[in-house]
């Protein structure tokens, strides 16, 4: 039986993909490339599901993925019930507040909550509580630097890599909450049912995260 | 007309499924009774004092004379509470089984389900290794009449996990969380904020996981006189179940953290390749009773039904209801005749 993998599209699996290939683990048609959804690896022990980054997380702790790949940014807010042994290293970034230089509350009343453009609602609440500041979040699906821009929101929390896109638009990084990079994440079930090959991979990708 | 739904997370079934469900239900029912269980009933509405250890995940319900009420969280509690008094009037061991659901909240994520339904056991005055060993063996058995022969009993230890994560990380939930996560670097993480100097044991913690091998490696890393006596512990429990031996498979996890505090010995949870989360868990509580001014050593295990009847092999029962035309002059007494007979048999139809 194939051990099957949750792989992230999109700009994750760019890095993914060579990661794993360093380690060893080659797919056999290229992923970043192919429109299949799922694709064998060439040793025949791995087949790799492509999913949707945010959805990464669900096919693992649901077991239709034994392990996968998933950013911290998305394990954190869906807070999923999946194991997380491995810090992978690569797609590194980090959770920050950012808005216009000037707006960080509103002046004009002061007792007004503070107005959140977000992808991450639950990290965005879990924030400001643990802050005590009144918010009141707007969910976002893309695009969430201009929330701010156009005055939907006070600020935005999102991830930042090299903090461009914010320059580009104005804006600036007010807090920092998080570092963000991504993960190896395992079922629960498939974990312990099958330790060898789950340890067998970790040891791979641990080795590969030490070897850089 | 209205369109009502129910809330996420509750449990609904009707048809194979919930037959299934009441299968295994009455299997885990008649193995607790072979093993000199007795049938405990307990209320679903309860205080919320009862459920204390874990504030903020019980339901809070008034009701409209204004009384504070709850529902069920947990049933290792609700016993303990109901069973005090007939422990505190006799120093005679108790053994109890339950089933029903509990209610717990959960945050909406994936498919977190807030209501449950449970079959346990709650074994008081269960004083010596051999009822830890027992525990597993009952587990064991449970997991094999309901058809399951290749789950996972993952064992650990509530005194090691206490001894090493030692004073300062002890209630830390974040801590817990990433130990029960498995995750080094967060760990690391936390225990530098909690001001734990040296968190190399604490981070090795989640690879400490597979056959009695890693037992042995534990001792090698240094751990104190309380883990080393949680070792001891679970290694005459390994001999113990090596000489039966188990059908499902047995591993050892010290990294293994409870979500409740209670545990104070062995701990296990039940693990299957087809579902994520934990079909079983139980372990030993000598501590529990101390809050009704009792010592009273114990073990105790709880199945999820749910998780258990998605994994148990599909025996679903042919349906040989004999149907009985309504609109037959007959119709009743040929349904009488067919009961009285033993058979099963339904009226169908218009009259």
């Amino acid at each position: 039986m194939t051990y099957r993998l949750a792989m992230p599209t999109g700009r994750m699996l760019k890095q993914a993909e060579p990661f794993l290939a360093a380690c060893g683990i080659v797919a056999s048609e290229p992923l970043s490339k192919t429109r299949k959804l799922k694709v064998p690896s060439k040793c025949g022990r791995y087949e790799f599901l492509l999913v949707k980054p945010v959805d990464a997380p669900l096919y693992v702790e649901q077991g239709v993925a034994d392990a996968g790949i998933a950013g911290r940014d998305v394990l954190i807010e869906q807070a999923p019930d999946v194991l997380e042994p491995l810090d992978l290293g690569f797609a590194v970034c980090r959770m920050v507040v950012a808005g216009l230089p000037q707006t960080n509350g509103s002046e004009d009343n002061p007792l007004r909550p503070l107005r959140v453009a977000t992808k991450y609602p639950r990290i965005a609440s879990r924030y400001l509580n643990k802050k005590r500041r009144a918010s009141e979040i707007f969910k976002l699906s893309g695009s969430v630097e201009i929330g701010a821009v156009l005055g939907l929101a006070d600020v935005v929390v999102d991830i930042v890599e090299t903090g461009t896109t914010l320059r580009e638009n104005g804006l600036v990084i007010h807090e920092e909450i998080v570092d963000c990079s991504a993960h190896l994440i395992y079922n629960r079930g498939a974990w312990y049912s099958r330790l060898q090959e789950s340890r067998a991979l970790l040891e791979i990708l641990e080795n590969g995260v030490k070897n850089g | 007309m209205r369109h009502l739904t129910f809330p996420p997370g509750t449990e609904l079934a009707f048809g194979p499924q919930a037959e299934r469900l009441e299968r295994v239900s009455a299997t885990l029912a008649d193995v607790f009774r072979g093993w000199g269980f007795q049938s405990l009933q307990l209320p679903t509405f309860d205080v919320h004092e009862t459920f204390r250890e874990i504030a903020g995940r019980h339901y809070r319900l008034t009701d409209p004379e204004g009384r504070e009420l709850t529902l069920r969280a947990d049933f290792t509690q609700a016993a303990a509470k109901a069973l005090a008094p007939l422990l505190a009037a006799s120093e005679r061991q108790l053994r109890a089984w339950y089933h029903g659901r509990v209610f717990r909240f959960e945050s909406s994520g994936h498919a977190a389900r807030v209501e449950t339904t449970q079959s346990g056991v709650e074994w008081l005055r269960a004083d010596g290794r051999v009822f830890d060993a027992a525990l597993l063996a009952l587990a064991d058995e449970c997991l094999v009449a309901c058809g399951i022969t290749d789950a996972q009993i993952v064992v650990g230890h509530a005194g090691f996990v206490q001894s090493v994560l030692g004073d300062n990380g002890r209630n830390d939930p974040d801590l817990a969380e990433a130990l029960d996560q498995k995750n080094p670097s967060r760990i690391r993480e936390v225990a530098k904020r909690i001001g734990i100097d040296d968190p190399t044991l604490l981070a090795k913690l989640p690879v400490l996981c597979g056959g009695r091998e890693v037992l042995n490696d534990a001792r090698e890393l240094g751990v104190g006189d309380e883990a080393t006596q949680a070792l001891d512990e679970l290694n005459a429990l390994a001999d113990s179940l090596e000489s039966l031996p188990l059908t499902n498979g047995l591993l050892f996890d010290l990294g293994e953290v409870r979500r409740f505090d209670y545990y104070s010995g062995i701990m296990f949870k039940v693990y299957h390749s087809a579902s994520g989360s934990e079909l079983a868990g139980g372990g030993r509580y000598d501590s529990l009773y101390q809050s009704h001014g009792l010592s009273v050593p114990s073990v105790g295990l709880a199945f999820d039904d749910v998780g258990l009847a998605g994994v148990a092999p599909q025996r679903n029962r042919a349906d040989d209801t004999t149907l009985i035309d309504a609109s037959s002059p007959d119709a009743l007494a040929q349904l009488v005749a067919q009961r009285r007979g033993g058979n099963s048999a339904t009226l169908e139809g218009n009259a």
